[in-house]
């Protein structure tokens, strides 16, 4: 717990440098929403503001279907193919699909551990219109899966945003921390 | 025709009895090659082996020969880094007790690079920072008297070890900051979230005296900094994603960051973008930066480059496109040049896996190897 009090602590550190009293308040309403299912994880509304407009004012930063999936909003594999990277749920992983290697979109492979720290992306769901707040968690403590290499990073950030990195081993803090694939779960409804 | 059957019959006996005659092979000395001297034409690979990434490797390979000299091994997201007289790899990497599973040891191995035998290590608290490789993840004091590696629980912090008497020293925390890029007997700076560096001064004994944050120089939000800093004469430059080149001197007390200039015009800001693993390399003595570039959106920050593009660092201009596809080499991940009189580019890519050797100087294409690892994300020199 101490390592997760000292991720909460830099994780507010930080917040408190990028935002406002008043917009924490609403970013805290957004974190409790999501906090339901996971209670522990590093959520800031950053993905929610990228998500809405784009984070960098380009042409092609305005657009919300992740870049993999383009032109393919309407495919079974964007919104039905859970062994496919184009799935819609994996807009920032970086690694090898659960799905593939014994698991499921959001379960782990038999024997596996589920990491218990994570990073954070938000996803757009073709099929109901909604944007997804989804956390990345791994399945560690076999070697590497090998299966459906899938590599996506939209709104994916360097280390020092850990919380939105995939670059970074997230099996860390697990007793055992070899990395075996990646799951993404849905924490909720970015969205009113 | 009689006479003539003879005369190849008397040929073949001859020939047979050369032959019988002739000394067989000489027993074979089994033994082991020594490592020839290093030219500036070496470089070291880092194979992050992304499909079994216990199994990380660094090859050397000498361009001019096309040489595959030998091999350290890398463990399991390993950070690289050479000491400052070139002498010794420090690979700093994990280890499971039973392959995949099983206990784990965090810990930095030390390689003399005359002989590729291992010479020592320094375990570690199971803190490293298990990142993909950058120069960052692990570093040298310019003195050799430090050595410090990353640490990331996910709290962040760094270890400070002694590589002469092979301890840890001690660990410094550094809450919203990431990676080491020492400086300076005594200065260690970290990338932060907030958009500054952190810069930690330390004693004699490892221990922090100071600490201080620079100005906000980059906007996480809208155009983040990649952490692969590419080295300068008199520090590191720094890319954004929207392809923004930031120098940072850290030759002087402090960090001076320079104002920031643009790879890409206003028309091709968002459109034409840096990306890959190692995004670029700086060939110090003729003043050129190399960059792999290619088209694309928000999200495709890791994509490879679909072409190198060349600037002057002294005018900042751009003063060539060169294209990949005719290389026959998929999307640039990595880019390194050598430091000689001579140089040559290299550029690596991981699918395919392969590393092109370049003339640095006109482009030309001189060979293109595909025996130095699966991704090779991370190229050094000697």
């Amino acid at each position: 717990m101490q390592r997760l009090d000292r991720l909460f602590e830099s994780s507010a550190r930080s917040l408190a440098q990028r935002t406002s009293r008043r917009s924490f308040i609403g970013v805290l309403g957004r974190i409790l929403t999501g906090s339901l299912l996971v209670p522990l994880l590093p959520i800031d509304r950053i993905h929610r503001a990228e998500a809405a407009s784009g984070p960098e004012g380009s042409p092609a930063a305005a657009q919300r279907v992740p870049a993999a999936a383009k032109g393919k909003s309407t495919t079974k594999a964007y919104t039905e193919d859970q062994q496919s990277c184009d799935y819609w749920k994996y807009c920032a992983i970086d690694g090898f699909l659960c799905s593939c290697c014994g698991g499921s979109s959001h379960t782990c492979p038999p024997g596996t551990q589920q990491s218990v720290v994570s990073w954070i992306g938000t996803c757009h769901n073709p099929a109901d219109g909604r944007d997804y707040i989804v956390s990345y968690n791994d399945c560690c403590g076999k070697a590497s899966c090998g299966n459906c290499d899938c590599y996506r990073n939209e709104r994916e950030r360097p280390l020092y945003r850990l919380s939105r990195n995939n670059d970074v081993n997230w099996c860390m803090a697990n007793t055992g921390s070899d990395y075996h694939c990646t799951v993404s779960v849905i924490l909720g409804s970015a969205g009113p | 025709m009689r006479s003539f059957q003879a005369w190849a019959a008397l040929l073949a006996m001859m020939a047979s009895g050369w032959a019988a005659a002739s000394d067989p092979l000489p027993p074979d000395q089994f033994g082991m090659e020594p490592l020839p001297a290093r030219t500036p034409h070496w470089i070291y690979v880092v194979d992050s082996a992304f499909m079994n990434e216990t199994d990380s490797r660094v090859r050397l390979y000498d361009a001019d020969t096309h040489g595959h000299l030998g091999q350290i091994d890398a463990g399991f997201f390993p950070g690289v880094t050479l000491s400052p007289d070139r002498n010794t790899m420090a690979v700093g990497t994990t280890y499971f007790a039973r392959g995949g599973h099983g206990e784990r040891t965090d810990v930095v191995e030390f390689t003399d690079m005359t002989t590729l035998a291992l010479t020592g290590e320094i375990v570690l608290p199971a803190k490293r920072a298990q990142a993909t490789p950058t120069y960052f993840n692990l570093g040298y004091s310019s003195d050799s008297h430090f050595l410090y590696a990353a640490y990331i629980t996910p709290a962040a912090s760094f270890g400070v070890l002694d590589p002469a008497s092979r301890k840890v020293l001690g660990e410094i925390e550094t809450a919203g900051c990431v990676l080491v890029i020492p400086w300076g007997p005594n200065h260690v700076s970290s990338i932060c979230d907030s958009g500054r560096l952190l810069t930690v001064m330390v004693d004699a004994q490892g221990n922090e005296v100071s600490r201080a944050l620079s100005n906000l120089f980059f906007d996480v939000d809208t155009d983040p900094l990649f952490v692969q800093g590419i080295p300068t004469d008199r520090g590191y430059t720094f890319l954004s994603f929207l392809g923004k080149v930031h120098e940072v001197d850290f030759s002087g007390p402090e960090p001076v960051i320079h104002a920031p200039w643009s790879l890409v015009s206003t028309a091709e800001t968002g459109q034409w973008r840096p990306g890959g693993q190692q995004l670029g390399a700086i060939q110090r003595r003729m003043g050129r930066l190399y960059v792999a570039m290619h088209r694309g959106g928000e999200g495709t920050h890791k994509k490879g480059g679909t072409e190198i593009w060349v600037f002057d660092l002294g005018t900042h201009r751009r003063i060539a496109r060169w294209p990949v596809p005719p290389l026959k080499l998929g999307a640039v991940t990595a880019v390194q040049v050598s430091q000689d009189e001579a140089p040559l580019l290299f550029l690596a890519s991981d699918t395919p896996a392969a590393v092109a050797t370049l003339d640095a100087l006109t482009g030309r294409l001189r060979h293109v190897d595909t025996n130095l690892g699966q991704t090779p994300w991370l190229i050094l020199n000697p």
